[in-house]
């Protein structure tokens, strides 16, 4: 059983959120990362700041998307589901629809939030294990199981000797390759300044374990995220979402690929190319991006687009087939967004 | 997590022995053991039994709760074993079929009192003033030591986990008697069956908390279950699946595997699927809450129900009620065009069975059912 916290409910003030500066503190939103891996023991957190009301606050656009000049603007507490069949998204940001529709089930779809999602942690079974004692992640300084271990679901690219754990969000994939910016609210600068906001491009949100794979991103305690905002592009549209898992739904991608294109005039004059399944982070290859742009969006083009993105791969002897797989998939969501009307 | 590992600390012992080591005689017990008398050479009387014995540094506190209790019962029934608990000022004789004996103060083995025979062990007696388990040591029916584990400065172990991995280490083969010696070969496995035992049974160690964060808060909460409004009181840490099977008694939710990912937990909460085992009870405080309990009536059954039967869509039934409540969602929710749509949509409810094809066929037997009901029925309320 989950051991024992206190309680606290956010109604109105969303600055009692930023909170989570006293030590032992986590926000609770969907739960569905957080209570499982207290369950799991593997987070213990002694205060747990429920955040779920401020949806239907007034003040904020907490729980609502919101169509701006600029874009699109996502509020922290939007449900996975409500997102993805948000009219806009479907018809603006598919890549956005189709990632979430890709992950969880239905039942967490409703509950999980978009910045929950943003701090989903990694599936994988060492640091969810507790029983497992090298976890540099979970206890740093332990060493990591999975660099000789059982490495099927691990990373191929941005690990370190530290930790190859990959980052399991669909979502974040996608937002990388929509540009996403993630609005932060906490206390900067000087005491007594009060309260202000900040903006992360989302490819910046997320850390590469290097030598500190229990920092998973830039922000920290006294922080919460406030909303999203995808700006409007030219390649939103034209955008899909591929994933390769081993069953046909309800699992974590081995392999998945979000990718975005603008073409004119018969060539790529913008492209986005996002992996999943692979990486420490939701990952973006700009190195991809390149070989893309400037030319006809040819089969030939989109397999050596593939193959650029996945040249600095660095498998383990047990998920070395994850490099063809990952590549196909990219190919293969390429092939979908030039279909895309 | 680091996994303890026995170690031989060796304090300083003044006008004592070195201490007993694994297959050394242990420092003599009688007097200790009720019914046993002073007089004879040394080691355990009687000697038809095995003694386990556990020194803390004191404080009742450190003693197990019922369900600890009755599991160190099971685990010295395994050793044929009887423990000692001995603190510098009190002694407790557990047998495996007999209540906990507390004797106050402690009576004094041959060679002095408690803390001298704390220094036999190995433990220093100056160490004996905290709480908590110092170290466990297994007597065999000869006086001979089988198990030593002196607990480090950092580890916590309870009394319950050492004398599981006393029991287990116990239990191990004496393989291999070619080369090393044998007392080697003891210690060796002893050592290793402590290990693997800790390291799984060790949960890690509570966290430290602050006095103002103690876990007996408890919450008031409203829960509108099927159209009735219900009060509870229950801890923060309590899922909405436990409150609704254990405190109000509402056992049709299923507990699968209570980590959100076999759906067995679905139910409604303001007209939206979601899994009970991953909400809390105080998350859902004044939610509108529809279990398969309030789908309908043993008179009325609701469509997804009737379809459920009429189509055979079940074996064992154990997912059923999550899988009518995902069902029920579904349909609410309109995104099912076809049976492949059903089958994505359905894929957060685990069949066990593999009633899959009959599910799908039910549901769309039932979409039909519901959608000429109209909205008037119960839990198909769509979400907003």
């Amino acid at each position: 059983m989950t051991a024992p916290f206190s309680y606290v409910r956010v109604t109105d003030d969303a600055d009692a959120a930023l909170d989570t500066a006293t030590p032992g503190s986590q926000l609770l939103a969907g739960g569905t990362t957080l209570l499982d891996l207290m369950r799991l023991g593997v987070m213990s957190p002694t205060r747990l700041l429920d955040i779920n009301r401020l949806a239907s606050s007034s003040a904020a656009p907490w729980g609502r998307v919101e169509e701006t000049e600029k874009g699109l603007s996502i509020g922290a507490l939007v449900r996975n589901s409500d997102l993805a069949y948000h009219p806009v998204v479907r018809s603006r940001f598919p890549v956005l629809s189709q990632a979430l529709l890709s992950g969880a089930s239905p039942q967490l779809r409703n509950m999980a939030t978009t910045a929950g999602n943003l701090m989903q942690r990694t599936r994988c079974a060492y640091f969810r294990d507790v029983g497992v004692a090298a976890c540099n992640k979970r206890n740093p300084g332990s060493g990591c199981a999975a660099w000789d271990g059982f490495a099927r679901q691990h990373a191929i690219l941005g690990g370190s000797r530290d930790c190859i754990a990959v980052h399991p969000s669909d979502m974040c994939v996608a937002m990388v390759a929509l540009d996403a910016v993630v609005h932060v609210r906490g206390h900067y600068g000087a005491a007594g300044e009060g309260i202000t906001e900040r903006e992360i491009p989302i490819a910046d949100f997320h850390l590469l374990p290097g030598s500190t794979p229990a920092r998973e991103t830039t922000i920290g305690p006294g922080e919460l995220i406030t909303r999203v905002t995808l700006p409007a592009t030219p390649f939103a549209a034209r955008s899909a979402y591929v994933k390769a898992r081993d069953r046909a739904s309800y699992a974590f991608a081995l392999a998945s690929a979000g990718v975005a294109l603008h073409v004119d005039g018969g060539k790529i004059r913008a492209a986005r190319v996002a992996l999943g399944g692979v990486a420490t982070k939701p990952w973006r290859s700009r190195e991809a991006e390149q070989v893309l742009e400037g030319h006809p969006p040819t089969d030939d083009l989109f397999e050596r687009a593939a193959a650029t993105a996945l040249a600095t791969a660095q498998p383990r002897p047990s998920n070395r087939f994850k490099v063809p797989l990952a590549k196909a998939t990219v190919v293969r969501a390429l092939t979908r967004a030039r279909e895309v009307a | 997590m680091v996994v303890a590992t026995s170690r031989n600390i060796e304090p300083e012992i003044r006008g004592a022995a070195l201490p007993a080591q694994v297959g050394e005689r242990a420092p003599s017990l009688i007097g200790l053991l009720p019914g046993t008398r002073a007089g004879h050479d040394d080691g355990l009387e009687p000697s038809d039994s095995p003694t386990v014995v556990a020194l803390f540094g004191g404080g009742e506190a450190s003693f197990a709760g019922d369900r600890e209790r009755e599991a160190i019962r099971a685990e010295l029934r395994a050793l044929g074993a009887v423990l000692l608990a001995l603190s510098p000022d009190l002694l407790w004789v557990f047998r495996p079929d007999d209540e906990w004996q507390r004797l106050e103060p402690a009576p004094c083995p041959p060679d002095g009192g408690p803390p001298a025979l704390f220094g036999q062990f190995g433990i220093a007696p100056e160490g004996a003033g905290g709480p908590g388990l110092l170290g466990l040591f297994v007597v065999d029916a000869g006086g001979t030591v089988r198990f030593a584990h002196r607990v480090g400065p950092v580890e916590r172990i309870t009394l319950r986990t050492a004398v599981e991995a006393a029991r287990r280490a116990m239990s191990l083969p004496l393989c291999g008697r070619t080369g090393a010696s044998r007392r080697e070969f003891l210690l060796a496995s002893l050592l290793t069956g402590f290990a693997l035992a800790v390291a799984e049974a060790c949960t890690p160690p509570p966290p430290v908390r602050d006095a103002g964060s103690l876990p007996q808060d408890q919450l008031d909460l409203t829960l509108e279950i099927n159209g009735q409004r219900h009060g509870l009181r229950v801890e923060p840490r309590v899922s909405l699946l436990d409150a609704l099977r254990e405190d109000l008694g509402l056992t049709g939710t299923k507990k699968g595997c209570d980590h959100g990912q076999c759906g067995a937990c679905t139910v409604l909460i303001d007209g939206r699927r979601v899994l009970s085992c991953l909400t809390l009870a105080a998350m859902a405080d004044g939610a509108k809450i529809t279990t398969i309990e309030g789908l309908g009536s043993d008179e009325a059954l609701h469509p997804m129900q009737a379809a459920f039967i009429a189509e055979d869509a079940l074996q064992c039934g154990y997912c059923t009620p999550g899988q009518i409540m995902s069902a029920v969602g579904l349909v609410a929710e309109g995104h099912a065009k076809d049976d492949d749509d059903i089958r994505e949509l359905m894929s957060g409810n685990i069949c066990r069975c593999g009633a899959y094809p009959n599910i799908v066929t039910a549901i769309r037997r039932a979409q039909k059912d519901m959608h000429g009901a109209g909205p008037a029925s119960p839990g198909a309320k769509g979400p907003a």
